[in-house]
């Protein structure tokens, strides 16, 4: 919980650092090319748009694509939970919905990711001991809600296709198309308009539209971030090859390894749709990670911790580990020992 | 009935391996959907290139206007760099197209191409990430102190003589005293002097525009939407 009020902060900083900036005119720049004088970071989307749009080679877009790159493989989707103003939009909505729909919407994703931990422990042949959730059901039928149904995960998802209509588009027609409905861009292009509204009695239809653009995108295309958002998905692309800072499961404290239990609070608390536990159950894989910390938080044994390098020969993918609960109990005693190894914890 | 089938359900895919035959369909077509939806949205934003937008007065650097239009990523540095907060945003009603596109804003001040700020340096030219904004190599700017034009043209000032003071014998000459540029020809002796545009030296630097009085003082125009003297972008002519 701490850490999510840090992101908000942090985000809403951000915003508020950039929005200011940019009413008083203190150039610092937007999201959408960040900078002072002639420095300068380009959204790599823009940076990418505008230079299939004009076919040629703008040394900072060059730059800036790289710098982003590296981030996406150092950090991952780092930027989407710590300073997208996206994500303080989904937590503004959440915040206002009404406590009945708010209990709702978590029961039903309470009991969708405990249903399958419940069924992969199950399907491994270990009797569920914990009685605390042996009441644990879903309300509607499998048939309906195909949550306790493994992901297909191909090596592109929807937002790639977004990603790719952009770029054609934009290759086709020749201007940065999804500039104009980027609802990062589309962010500070309110708090302009709207500043302008007030100080300069600018009277436009972009006051209503432009806001009206956002809304009609966050709101009626749900889940933006995980389906829509042809960013996310660029990231995505280099955010894959990431082996840093990749939160990772520590078998010997995780209740559903260790204790058998089923739990699931890690895949409940993953803003990004991913199953960390039992990654084929997820919408999106570990690659899809923002770094939010969520898990960490949730996890009631802190069995998760986001190590600077993830151990060789200890990928993310959990295969190993659930290779072990497959073995039962000789896994679980192999990994007892293991957690008293002192490179174990230098891994740590 | 409903609660048998449920059963049936139930039973059928009550083994999880039973459970992951069957591939959740669902999602793929969602993918698929969303795939294809967006493309054709996309690629309909696309054409708008095509429906175009009103001609806008760009800043010193975006005369091009198909490369501005290529080139610019709506990131917004220039309106913070502008020292005279002169580049605004462009308007839907200027068209989808050209919407939060730079464009220039006469209503209190004009351009000098940063004579007096920055040396005669454009600071939008030279913060623009993209280069959407880009002086050409042969680019000579005007020159407020020394009155040269350059051949930087934002605009060509433009009288509308209805609205306009002078031409209802108020003696108001606020554009003429505000060109740098020699640009505003005064006729008539008297002391109600009407004022006319010489095309060939105003370069819509929009001084003129800035201090024009036509909707502030005094105004006998019911109806006037905009300053008796404006800047009109190039192509509109």
């Amino acid at each position: 919980m701490k850490t999510k009020n840090l992101r908000t902060a942090i985000a809403v900083g951000i915003f508020v650092v950039l929005a200011a900036g940019l009413i008083f005119g203190v150039s610092f720049g937007t999201l959408s090319g960040f900078g002072w004088d002639d420095f300068s970071v380009l959204c790599p989307l823009g940076a990418l748009g505008t230079m299939i749009a004009t076919k040629t080679m703008i040394p900072r877009a060059v730059v800036s694509l790289v710098a982003m790159i590296l981030f996406f493989v150092v950090l991952g989707r780092a930027f989407c939970a710590w300073a997208c103003p996206v994500g303080v939009f989904d937590r503004i909505r959440a915040f206002f919905r009404s406590p009945k729909k708010r209990k709702e919407i978590e029961q039903a994703k309470h009991d969708e990711m405990l249903a399958i931990s419940r069924q992969e422990l199950e399907a491994r042949g270990v009797a569920v001991k914990n009685a605390e959730h042996a009441d644990a059901q879903c309300t509607h039928s499998c048939k309906t809600c195909g949550g306790c149904q493994p992901f297909k995960h191909g090596k592109l998802d929807s937002r790639h296709a977004v990603l790719g209509g952009a770029l054609l588009s934009t290759a086709i027609f020749g201007f940065p198309v999804f500039c104009l409905v980027c609802p990062v861009g589309l962010t500070f292009a309110t708090v302009l308009v709207v500043w302008r509204l007030f100080s300069a009695g600018d009277m436009t239809w972009s006051v209503i539209l432009i806001p009206a653009f956002l809304i009609v995108e966050l709101v009626l295309l749900r889940k933006w971030c995980t389906r829509f958002c042809p960013l996310a998905g660029l990231m995505n692309l280099f955010s894959r090859f990431s082996k840093t800072w990749v939160p990772t499961i520590d078998d010997s404290k995780c209740l559903e390894t260790a204790k058998e239990s089923a739990c699931g609070r890690c895949a409940m608390a993953c803003e990004a749709d991913i199953n960390i536990r039992h990654p084929e159950f997820g919408e999106r894989t570990m690659a899809d990670c923002t770094r939010c910390r969520a898990c960490i938080d949730a996890c009631p044994t802190k069995a998760i911790s986001m190590p600077f390098l993830v151990r060789a020969g200890h990928k993310v993918t959990l295969a190993d580990a659930e290779q072990d609960v497959l073995e039962g109990i000789q896994g679980a005693e192999r990994r007892a020992e293991a957690a008293f190894s002192p490179l174990d914890k230098a891994g740590e | 009935m409903t609660e048998q089938k449920d059963t049936d359900v139930k039973q059928v895919a009550s083994t999880p391996s039973e459970k992951r035959a069957h591939e959740p369909m669902s999602v793929s077509r969602r993918s698929l959907f969303i795939g294809v939806g967006s493309t054709a949205a996309l690629l309909g934003l696309g054409a708008l290139r095509y429906v175009g937008h009103t001609p806008v007065n760009r800043p010193p650097g975006g005369q091009d206007e198909a490369a501005l239009v290529s080139a610019c990523i709506r990131c917004e540095r220039c309106y913070e760099a502008c020292p005279r907060k002169i580049i605004v945003p462009a308007t839907i009603e200027d068209g989808l197209l050209g919407m939060r596109s730079p464009q220039l804003d006469f209503s209190a001040n004009y351009c000098d191409f940063c004579r007096e700020e920055n040396g005669g340096v454009p600071l939008c030219t030279q913060v623009c990430p993209t280069n959407a904004l880009q002086l050409p190599a042969d680019a000579v700017l005007g020159n407020p102190e020394t009155g040269e034009r350059g051949n930087v043209i934002i605009g060509i000032a433009k009288i509308d003589e209805y609205s306009c003071l002078a031409f209802r014998d108020t003696g108001c000459r606020a554009c003429y005293d505000a060109c740098k540029y020699d640009a505003i020809r005064l006729e008539g002796t008297d002391t109600n002097p009407r004022v006319y545009v010489e095309a060939d030296k105003c370069n819509g630097c929009g001084a003129c525009e800035s201090v024009c009085k036509s909707l502030s003082a005094g105004s006998i125009v019911s109806g006037a939407t905009h300053r008796a003297i404006i800047v009109e972008p190039v192509e509109a002519e």
